[in-house]
């Protein structure tokens, strides 16, 4: 039920994770980062995740990039859910449709 | 609850704070079990048991660095990629600690740690909302950990019993991209980019990562790309910074 490197790499994730968990409490508790530091970790997680989602936007299935434009647009106005659901509805659509 | 009595400090601990907490989180709930299913869904999809999932979504608890380990998990996975996509997603929480940091100060490390553990977006806004809010009422102390950890167990229990429900569903939905379940991902991530959007100046270095990542992935194989993406991004925000 459990391969050895697939529970490596879960402990591993999870030793990072508590690692940022409790690194801002225990490093910056009692000092304040650079201008340039804080930008850097303010723009990290949104470059970490467009560029998981990157492919996303190269695809060469026209119903994919069309479903990929109403998803930006949903994410811009609706919360979570509601952007998921048109989302998967459109891609779910669009590739019957257009194929 | 173990947890809830670790965090208990003298003269501020009552369950009706604890219930406070769990009740503040109920929306925010709802809106998180669709996706923890679709991640269960996608993981056994990528040949996760549903053990391996649990103990991904339990001992992890980051759903953000968890999509992200999904996507792009591989039989047998890369670990040193996916670790390091996971520090990298995962690295706004130093900014969150210490942004709560101050809160803590009057609570032994003891309770702080484990505490810890349970900081997800959610629970840590809520949380300091909820500080901010006692310390302009003037109430002392202004962190109340019996209110934080009532909205971070219901957020951790709803996290790991929804994406294993996921696991244990996944599959029966059959292959997800057939359905278009797969523009969770995408839709996820963008509604997660624009709850972090200050401002187009701000957004720049997403941009920069975008385009190497895209071009990455259509001209380089492998799973290059991501790291090419973000590390370009960081380089791009550090040299903007000093445009400023």
């Amino acid at each position: 039920m459990i391969d050895g490197v697939t529970l490596l790499t879960i402990v591993l994730m999870a030793g990072v994770t508590y690692l940022t968990r409790i690194g801002g409490y225990v490093v910056l508790r009692n000092r304040t980062l650079s201008g340039r530091a804080t930008a850097v970790m303010e723009a990290a997680p949104g470059c970490v995740l467009i560029s998981v989602i990157a492919p996303a936007f190269v695809s060469s299935n026209p119903a994919d990039l069309l479903a990929l434009a109403i998803t930006l647009v949903a994410a811009t106005r609706f919360s979570m859910l509601p952007t998921v659901l048109i989302g998967v509805a459109s891609a779910g659509l669009l590739r019957h449709f257009i194929g | 609850m173990s947890i809830s009595q670790a965090v208990e400090t003298a003269g501020d601990g009552s369950r009706s704070e604890f219930r406070r907490g769990v009740a503040s989180c109920a929306p925010v709930l709802f809106g998180t079990i669709p996706y923890a299913l679709v991640l269960g869904a996608q993981a056994t999809q990528k040949g996760l048991s549903t053990v391996e999932l649990s103990a991904m979504t339990g001992l992890n608890f980051a759903g953000g660095s968890e999509f992200a380990a999904i996507q792009l998990w591989t039989s047998p996975p890369h670990v040193v990629l996916i670790v390091a996509i996971t520090f990298l997603v995962n690295s706004r929480h130093l900014l969150m600690g210490a942004a709560l940091a101050p809160f803590l100060r009057h609570l032994p490390r003891r309770k702080v740690f484990p505490a810890l553990f349970f900081m997800c977006d959610e629970s840590w806004a809520l949380g300091l909302a909820d500080a901010k809010q006692r310390t302009a009422a003037g109430i002392t102390p202004a962190f109340s950990p019996r209110y934080y950890m009532g909205a971070a167990l219901a957020m951790y229990l709803t996290w790991v019993a929804f994406t294993t429900l996921g696991a244990l569903l996944g599959p029966m939905l059959g292959d997800v991209g057939t359905y278009g379940f797969d523009m969770a991902f995408p839709a996820v991530f963008l509604v997660l980019m624009r709850g972090m959007w200050t401002g187009m100046a701000a957004a720049r270095p997403w941009l920069v990562s975008l385009v190497v990542a895209a071009m990455v992935y259509l001209f380089v194989p492998g799973a290059w790309y991501v790291a090419a993406g973000a590390m370009s991004g960081l380089v791009a925000a550090w040299l903007m910074a000093g445009d400023a």
